[in-house]
């Protein structure tokens, strides 16, 4: 009996390998067109950076109040969406979570691109560019400007070998199993895999290693994590604006961004679970578990959004009043009410149930609560930024209004596209799901599966003998 | 075959032709009808003599926006005549910045007229994006003095306002309203709430200076006094300099524990240090272990992974 089990156990890791490098080996029709238009989205949006460089940032919507707008708002947003992977894969495997598993590394790249591009995003904001090495050479330690860029500068490192990690053992299986060795392509891939494998076999010396590496990265990647979004809503609240001066502005930013970043990564989930049919691994469990932690970071955001309105609302002060006016019953009441019955209050009530935690309705919610997140990014941005100190007064009208214009439009959504592009990239070269933590999760149901038949076993043995000797 | 591709081919050069045309004509209206469209504007001209005795004309210019309020407009192209004997002579001009005004330089003689007074026109004209607009104004010269006396322990302020005769002789203006400021750095601070003064018959009025106003390490201030948009003045002021302020005492430490000070402070600096050099220590010795770990020659295991921990201790002495 333990003989069959253990085969069909090889068997179904088997299965599992197969179907996990299946789509690195080729490329579909829809893969290529999708490709395509997400270079040329990327492309055009190259162009229209290369204009607003060549022109000055005067093409852009921003003038003298706001300087900060579309750019730093999409800068703060995926920075948030980073956290999605230091949440479900460091805090799931410090707690033994064995669900983690299959959505560790969908969870992991979503970390490492939202945080390349997130990084661009303030190099984009720069007139000149040219100059962000100044703020290297010249920069004051005690400015928050430069605890931001040393925070993710290290967070990116870490994110970078945590997802690195897992990985080897996979690049060593993509490199023994690679078929196609003739084309340059394959010849690419080969090297690629033989490199980033690191001479990689399975010793036992190998395997110890990786583990105590990836223990170690696991305790350390979680402070830092929650340090650069800590630092991010710093470079906002060491400001005396109204609107940001905050003390609760660090556990606000932290609390948003696991709540988005964890949207993002059920997004992600169904997406690879869907394309790349990993139905049998990603399940509805899955979803729910996940369901149920975005529920409950959801309730802390709310929680913490209270805080943020309620208490400068309770008092009213000048300015203050004046940005709470515009925000509760002025220009921008409608988004701002939507933001937090749509994306807070109503998801909460969706997630409560069951039903709402279906891959469908989980996945809709999610696409909400992370549209929501972005918009939110915008309107603690940019309605703050509108209400100086000193009143705006006899300037050009577009000086005291702000939307972002084509140019910005463009450049977003170039690296919107860019973390699609890389990421389908990564899915066409690399495993979406970390095959041997997978195999490692099989085999421990295996074991427990044997270990139950044996201790059954042993009870009806003893069972047998107690009748015997009472008979 | 042939004379249908010719014909399809000639079809085609047909079209684009009239592609092309439509298209051009359609830009051409576009930007005709832009010309066309010219947007309302409006003028306004103040007449300014500073201390210095230099004259200058500030020109405002306001034109409606898509909400039909008039908005300052940036490089606008504005022309200031003098009026001598009826004709209109251009004396300076000037492009208006994002904040819509223009100051120009004017001459330091104007042509009078009859009653002493010189007559300024600012005009928009002839420009592609705004209609014409003009303001004009007569103004008469005026001299303002400031005398101060800063062993006075009333503090008095005194200024005379005179204004030049047909005969060249300095006759006192009265009932002129004189507002008293102080200079500051980016612009000039009232003096007083209440900081204004009436002159009497003789041209003089008085003011009296607070106790508390701040100036330099010396106490010096600058008093500046104002005869400010007067239908027939225009803007005058004059300054005078007097040790009359409170001596600034500079402070040595002027931002304590302050985030923004010039030196970081050492704990931070120190924190900082300690935190992310013990960070970046543990990454360069993960770097190093996984290049050690890539140049591992045992061999692989034959179950799989072995278990970790005390667990791999005892299977590694098994």
């Amino acid at each position: 009996m333990i003989d069959s089990e253990t085969q069909e156990l090889d068997r179904e890791i088997e299965t599992l390998r197969e179907d996990c490098l299946r789509p690195t080996r080729h490329w579909s029709a829809v893969t290529i067109i999708w490709v395509i238009f997400l270079m040329l989205v990327a492309a055009w949006g190259f162009g229209v950076y290369i204009y607003q460089l060549r022109n000055g940032l005067g093409v852009t919507a921003m003038r003298n109040y706001v300087s900060w707008g579309l750019y730093i708002s999409t800068f703060v947003f995926f920075i948030g969406i980073s956290h999605s992977g230091t949440l479900v894969s460091a805090i799931l495997r410090i707690t033994k979570q064995e669900w983690r598993r299959p959505i560790t590394r969908s969870a992991e790249l979503l970390t490492f691109v939202s945080l390349c591009f997130g990084g661009i995003m303030p190099i984009i904001d720069l007139g000149r560019p040219d100059r962000i090495l100044n703020l290297v050479m010249f920069g004051r330690i005690q400015s928050p400007l430069i605890w931001d860029i040393i925070c993710i500068l290290t967070y990116f490192t870490g994110s970078t070998v945590f997802l690195f990690l897992p990985m080897i053992p996979d690049l060593a299986l993509c490199r023994d199993r690679l078929t196609d060795t003739k084309s340059l392509f394959g010849k690419f891939k080969k090297w690629l895999y033989t490199t980033m494998a690191m001479g990689w076999h399975g010793s036992a010396q190998q395997w110890h290693t990786l583990e105590k590496c990836m223990k170690v990265m696991t305790i350390i990647i979680i402070p830092i994590a929650v340090s650069v979004h800590t630092v991010v809503s710093y470079i906002f609240a060491m400001t005396l604006r109204a609107g940001w001066d905050s003390t609760v502005f660090g556990p606000y930013f932290v609390a948003g961004a696991l709540y988005s970043g964890s949207a993002g990564v059920i997004l992600g989930m169904a997406a690879f679970r869907k394309f790349y049919h990993l139905e049998k691994y990603i399940t509805p469990r899955h979803f729910n578990l996940m369901g149920q932690i975005v529920l409950a970071l959801t309730l802390i955001y709310a929680y913490l959004n209270l805080n943020e309105y309620w208490i400068p609302a309770y008092k009213m002060a000048s300015t203050e009043g004046a940005l709470l006016g515009d925000l509760f019953w002025g220009p921008y009441s409608r988004v701002f009410w939507t933001l937090q019955f749509g994306t807070v209050l109503l998801p909460i009530v969706v997630m409560a149930t069951p039903i709402g935690r279906r891959i469908l309705p989980l996945s809709i919610t999610c696409i909400v609560i992370v549209i929501g997140a972005w918009i939110k990014r915008y309107i603690i941005v940019v309605p703050t930024l509108l209400h100086p100190f000193m009143p705006i007064q006899e300037v050009p009208a577009d000086w005291a209004t702000y939307f972002p214009n084509w140019v910005e439009w463009s450049v977003t959504m170039a690296c919107l596209a860019g973390i699609f592009l890389v990421i389908t990239l990564f899915a066409k070269m690399f495993p979406m799901m970390a095959v041997w933590e997978v195999a490692e999760g099989m085999e421990l149901n295996h074991d427990k599966k044997i270990a139950y038949a044996q201790r059954k076993k042993r009870e009806e043995a003893l069972l047998e003998t107690e009748k015997v000797v009472i008979g | 075959m042939k004379t249908n591709i010719k014909y399809s081919m000639k079809k085609y050069n047909i079209s684009l032709t009239l592609l092309f045309l439509l298209l051009w004509g359609f830009s051409w209206a576009q930007e005709t009808t832009k010309a066309v469209e010219k947007r309302e504007s409006a003028v306004q001209l103040s007449f300014y003599k500073k201390a210095d005795q230099t004259k200058t004309a500030r020109v405002k210019v306001t034109a409606k926006n898509e909400h039909n309020k008039y908005m300052p407009v940036a490089n606008a192209h504005v022309n200031v005549y003098a009026l001598n004997n009826k004709a209109e002579e251009l004396i300076g001009s000037g492009v208006t910045p994002v904040d819509g005004q223009v100051v120009i330089d004017l001459p330091k003689t104007l042509p009078l007229d009859a009653d002493l007074k010189f007559t300024l026109i600012a005009k928009l004209e002839n420009d592609l994006a705004f209609e014409d607009a003009k303001d004009q104004g007569s103004f008469r010269e005026a001299n303002l003095t400031v005398i101060v006396n800063p062993a006075d322990t009333t503090r008095t302020v005194t200024v005379k306002a005179t204004q030049t005769d047909k005969d060249g002789k300095e006759k006192p203006i009265a009932n002129a309203t004189i507002n008293f400021y102080v200079q500051r750095f980016f612009g000039t601070m009232p003096a007083a709430e209440d900081k204004s003064a009436t002159t009497d018959e003789t041209g003089t009025g008085t003011f009296t200076l607070p106790r508390d106003i701040k100036g330099d390490t010396a106490g010096n201030i600058v008093i500046v006094a104002k005869i400010e948009d007067n239908d027939t003045y225009g803007n005058i002021d004059s300054k005078v300099a007097a040790p009359m302020g409170i001596q600034l005492a500079v402070d040595k430490n002027p931002f304590p524990r302050a985030l923004w000070e010039p030196r970081a402070p050492a704990p931070l600096v120190i924190t900082i240090s300690i935190i992310f050099t013990c960070i970046w220590c543990i990454y360069f010795t993960l770097f190093y272990t996984i290049i050690k770990m890539s140049r591992d020659k045992n061999p692989p295991t034959p179950t799989g992974k072995p278990p970790y921990g005390l667990a791999y201790e005892e299977w590694v002495k098994e």
